[in-house]
């Protein structure tokens, strides 16, 4: 009887693992085709020379200290996304949830706001502080005041953010010259950022996916139930905590590299569930290949739309994720979460 | 009921001298009388205005070319952004004068404008931006002309359509004829080296952000005054967008290569107290900035003061080009 139930899990075991190889594939594909692509032409063999045969020419320039950067930044603040997105959606068991749904990049939002109208936003460090320091503050409110279900969690995010992106934009409106600041950091763009100190939120980025595809077994019980997981063992408390202190890290982070990048949080999780099913530790390894490869697509999109200049990757991934959501909203309810 | 004949003979009278008066310079005629008007053609259409008067309201642009103008300013909007090139005289001319409105259109205060009791309201905003202001409220108060920015380069004809509305074109042209002088006499020094170059120009305005640049080509805020000195600004924009945007173009730094390539030198805009904006500083420290042929050259030239957008601070631009030029005549 086992050994007939083990043969199936096997076998799905199995294709996941062939679909997550084949996502792998795809991500290396699209990370080399990103340093390719841009508003400056660059042949094929330029981009192999710059790569392995550098010479200092401008094209060489461009590949290595531009587009290459934004490359790491694009997968790395994909991956945090879509795998906070995934932890998001298991906590509050709502597929319609995502990162900022708990005030996250709200948080950060506001944080850069204050730190604008006090001149604190001139250097790029400035910002990234800000913005982690705004996340951490907001994710720490929601948690005191919703830790207690995840209805109430997500209830406790959503009025904060309301609250928050009020005082906001009365700020804004009576200092204009905040809102000048504001309006290039609002709109999340992974252009120009090759210049700024990114190594610590990259590295606070990896430890937090290690986190949570250790963190992910646990997961999968707290998402069959409170009741269950109790019955499994699990510590629902500690594991819920440790759940929102990793979404704290990576939506943090991502937001402070990038600014607010919306529905990546929102679209990497259900295009996981796909191929993963409702397995959290599956669900969080396809988020991590499948949100960089839509952020890398989507910033190639940015760089190429426009006759001059670039549009922010934020707007591309807005027109993918308002189809997306529709479609997230019409098959609410077809697959277990 | 038909009009008699006298009556209609007299109306078409009146109505062609007031067409003649609108049509002309608009110079204030001589010995006219405080009640006497003319039609001034405007951005918001034909406007009766007083030929000569006495209490002026001027906000946006028509801040700094009426106070040079010396026009009789009974209330002003805030204009830090040309404080840095104002004169000692102009100065303590706006500190002294009534604010009536903030720097943005938006923050217009229509109860001080009317409490100053202006017999004209020159309002220099863009025409995009005049949405912002309630010109029904206004036009109680006063005659309102709107003559806004177009071209960065048009401040010339802007302004003195500005002066002349307010009646005092005798001192605005002086001011332009002691710039044209100054100029001339400039493009005089720098006739040896200046017109041969192919210049390029970094600017720091409008929608820079991260990973973009901005270009400016000849008529541009950064360029205008130094093409008065006999600077050529090579190229033009790839797509025109109007206003500014026919002059001024934001690609991405990948550009910045290909864009700087023909450059003999390159000027870029600083702050009035010569530090670096941020979004010029993050071009200035970006590797493809530094393996341009100009900058390798050393023929890189900051530029202050290039929000001039009047005669008299336009001369403080001038002087600051010339210290800036001034390695080009060294032998």
């Amino acid at each position: 009887m086992t050994a007939v139930q083990a043969a199936p899990a096997r076998s799905r075991s199995g294709a996941r693992g062939v679909w997550l190889l084949l996502a792998l594939a795809v991500l290396a594909a699209v990370a080399v085709l990103s340093l390719a692509v841009g508003a400056h032409t660059i042949a094929p063999a330029g981009v192999l020379r710059a790569v392995f045969e550098p010479t200092g020419s401008s094209d060489d320039l461009v590949v290595r200290d531009i587009r290459a950067p934004r490359a790491l930044l694009a997968a790395a603040a994909g991956a945090a996304l879509g795998v906070a997105g995934v932890l998001v959606q298991v906590l509050s068991r709502n597929p319609l949830a995502e990162p900022g749904i708990l005030g996250v990049s709200t948080g950060a939002g506001f944080a850069i706001t204050i730190g604008s109208a006090l001149g604190a936003t001139t250097a790029a460090t400035g910002q990234l502080v800000l913005a982690v320091v705004g996340s951490v503050l907001a994710m720490a409110l929601v948690y005191a005041v919703g830790h207690r279900s995840p209805l109430r969690l997500v209830l406790a995010g959503v009025a904060l953010s309301s609250v928050l992106s009020g005082v906001s934009l009365g700020l804004r409106l009576l200092l204009p010259e905040v809102f000048d600041e504001y309006r290039f950091w609002v709109v999340g763009s992974l252009a120009g950022r090759e210049q700024a100190p990114t190594l610590l939120p990259l590295l606070a980025i990896a430890a937090a996916l290690l986190g949570a595809l250790l963190l992910s077994r646990q997961l999968n019980a707290v998402a069959l139930g409170e009741a269950v997981a109790h019955t499994l063992g699990v510590n629902v408390a500690g594991v819920r905590a440790g759940a929102l202190v990793l979404i704290t890290v990576l939506a943090g982070a991502a937001t402070a590299v990038a600014g607010p990048i919306l529905f990546v949080g929102l679209i990497v999780p259900h295009l996981a569930r796909r191929v993963a099913g409702g397995s959290v530790p599956w669900l969080v390894a396809f988020a991590a290949v499948l949100g960089p490869v839509l952020l890398l697509v989507s910033d190639m999109g940015a760089r190429v739309l426009l006759p001059v200049g670039e549009v922010p990757v934020a707007i591309v991934t807005a027109f993918l994720g308002g189809p997306v959501l529709i479609w997230a909203v019409r098959r609410y309810g077809a697959a277990p979460l | 009921m038909p009009i008699p004949r006298i009556t209609g003979i007299a109306s078409a009278l009146v109505l062609t001298i007031g067409l003649a008066a609108g049509c002309g310079s608009g110079d204030a005629e001589p010995g006219a009388g405080a009640g006497d008007t003319r039609v001034f053609a405007a951005d918001n259409g034909q406007i009766t205005i007083p030929v000569a008067p006495k209490r002026v309201v001027a906000t946006g642009y028509a801040v700094p070319a009426l106070l040079e103008a010396d026009a009789p300013l009974v209330g002003i909007s805030s204009w830090q952004r040309g404080l840095p090139m104002m004169t000692a005289e102009d100065r303590a001319k706006y500190d002294e004068l009534n604010k009536v409105a903030g720097e943005s259109a938006a923050e217009t205060n229509y109860e001080a404008i009317a409490q100053a009791e202006p017999d004209l309201i020159v309002i220099g905003v863009p025409k995009p931006v005049l949405a912002d202001i309630d010109l029904k409220r206004l036009e109680a108060v006063a005659p309102v002309v709107a003559i806004g920015p177009s071209l960065p380069s048009a401040w010339r004809d802007l302004s003195r359509k500005q002066a002349d509305a307010a009646g005092a074109l005798a001192t605005f042209d002086a001011n332009r004829d002691a710039y044209q002088a100054k100029t001339k006499e400039l493009a005089t020094k720098y006739a040896s080296v200046l017109p041969g170059l192919k210049l390029a120009h970094l600017g720091a305005y409008g929608e820079v952000a991260n990973g973009n640049f901005q270009r400016e080509f000849n008529g541009s805020w950064g360029t205008n005054i130094a093409q008065d000195l006999g600077a050529n600004y090579y190229g033009q924009v790839k797509v025109k967008g109007g206003g500014s945007k026919d002059v001024s173009e934001y690609p991405s730094i990948e550009e910045l290569p290909a864009a700087f390539a023909e450059a003999d030198a390159i000027t870029y805009s600083v702050a009035a107290d010569g530090s670096v904006p941020k979004p010029v500083q993050y071009v200035l420290d970006s590797p493809l900035w530094k393996e341009l042929p100009a900058v390798k050259a050393g023929k890189v030239f900051a530029l202050r003061y290039t929000e001039a957008a009047t005669y008299r601070s336009a001369m403080t631009t001038a002087d600051a080009i010339d210290r800036a030029f001034a390695p080009l005549l060294a032998p």
